[in-house]
């Protein structure tokens, strides 16, 4: 999955920030720690004419996750 | 203004400025409530989810549910202002993060970083862990195992979730603890899923209707973190997920009963809405 790439300073000034009254950005880190960025087609259109809208040029990448824990495995 | 036109125009003025209270006689006065949450919040809803959320309203408070609801969340209005509002009461307004697409069919979590919070904390608002229940609806069909969690938290041994078709195929609903006893083979990924939790010590879970799980296990502790949806709640957020969630409610515990009508409920709404899965 592509994804903007955030350096730690841009993720710090992003993170839980409302973009809109229900929304706020939320930003994962991958494989390598890097931090991503996911915005939907409606998110794209939403900051574009906001104070946000610099996030739509940062430079993207393709985001390989960690691996997702489970539980049930160390349980069972 | 003066109306001088009619029934007709008085209903349409009315309307499009929402909804002034149920003396119009039409709509339960609680699916008009949330109806002017979702105007307040900048939302609109067309007049078949109007009338289907009405319908809802009215059934569950026919078969007795409405009163041990705490959150539910139609997911209609196709905008997040719309979806956010909880249909019970103001109370537990969500939250979503980027990375969600909204539609008339319900929203869609990117399945990487997208979830919701609905602010709800089972150790603060409920008195027992066996006094609890949460259910989603998902209107992904096809989706393979793998391990996303489509509600949920977990907080030290403490867990309360639904993993629709987690690794191995297993549907697992854990409701404050762990075990991981209470597993169901599942071949399919939609549908209405719910965990409950109304006798002491004891998990139940359905789908669609039908219960798949009924074991005994012993609550650890009652869940801190807020149950999400589309992700896992814990000290880091995990495990999101990427179905469409058209319908989620968390409440006090539910009897058999309670949930055989409540899905039937549920159905029927979606059916209205023409996603029924």
């Amino acid at each position: 999955m592509i994804g903007y790439i955030l350096t730690i300073e841009q993720y710090e000034q992003i993170q839980g920030q409302f973009y809109a009254p229900y929304e706020f950005f939320n930003c994962v880190q991958d494989i390598n720690d890097v931090w991503f960025l996911f915005l939907s087609d409606q998110d794209k259109e939403q900051i574009a004419s906001t104070e946000w809208s610099w996030i739509l040029n940062l430079s993207e990448g393709e985001y390989i996750p960690k691996p997702s824990p489970n539980p049930a495995d160390e349980t069972n | 203004m003066v109306f001088v036109w009619g029934h007709s125009f008085l209903i349409m003025i009315l309307s499009t400025h929402g909804f002034i209270a149920s003396s119009i006689g039409q709509f339960d006065a609680d699916a008009v409530a949330f109806f002017n949450r979702v105007t307040t919040a900048g939302g609109t809803l067309s007049v078949t989810e109007q009338n289907a959320v009405n319908t809802l309203v009215i059934q569950m408070k026919t078969d007795g549910i409405w009163t041990k609801m705490k959150a539910i969340y139609p997911m209609v209005g196709a905008s997040a202002a719309a979806c956010a509002q909880n249909l019970k009461s103001s109370s537990f307004t969500g939250s979503f993060t980027s990375g969600w697409t909204f539609a008339s069919t319900g929203v869609t979590p990117n399945g990487t970083s997208a979830y919701m919070d609905t602010g709800f904390s089972i150790n603060t608002q409920q008195a027992s862990a066996n006094n609890y229940s949460h259910g989603f609806y998902s209107g992904t069909i096809g989706g393979g195992p793998a391990t996303k969690c489509s509600m949920g938290a977990l907080t030290g041994s403490s867990e309360s979730d639904i993993l629709i078709r987690w690794a191995g195929s297993n549907f697992y609903a854990n409701i404050c603890e762990q075990v991981y006893n209470n597993a169901f083979t599942n071949s399919d990924t939609h549908g209405f899923y719910v965990a409950n939790r109304n006798t002491t010590n004891r998990t139940q879970s359905w789908k669609n209707g039908i219960k798949v799980i009924d074991v005994s296990n012993t609550p650890t502790a009652k869940t801190i973190d807020n149950i999400i949806i589309a992700a896992r709640n814990s000290s880091t957020i995990s495990n999101y997920d990427d179905k469409r969630c058209q319908f989620a409610f968390i409440s006090d515990g539910l009897t058999d009963t309670n949930q055989n009508n409540l899905y039937t409920a549920v159905q029927a709404f979606q059916t209205t809405l023409s996603r029924q899965v």
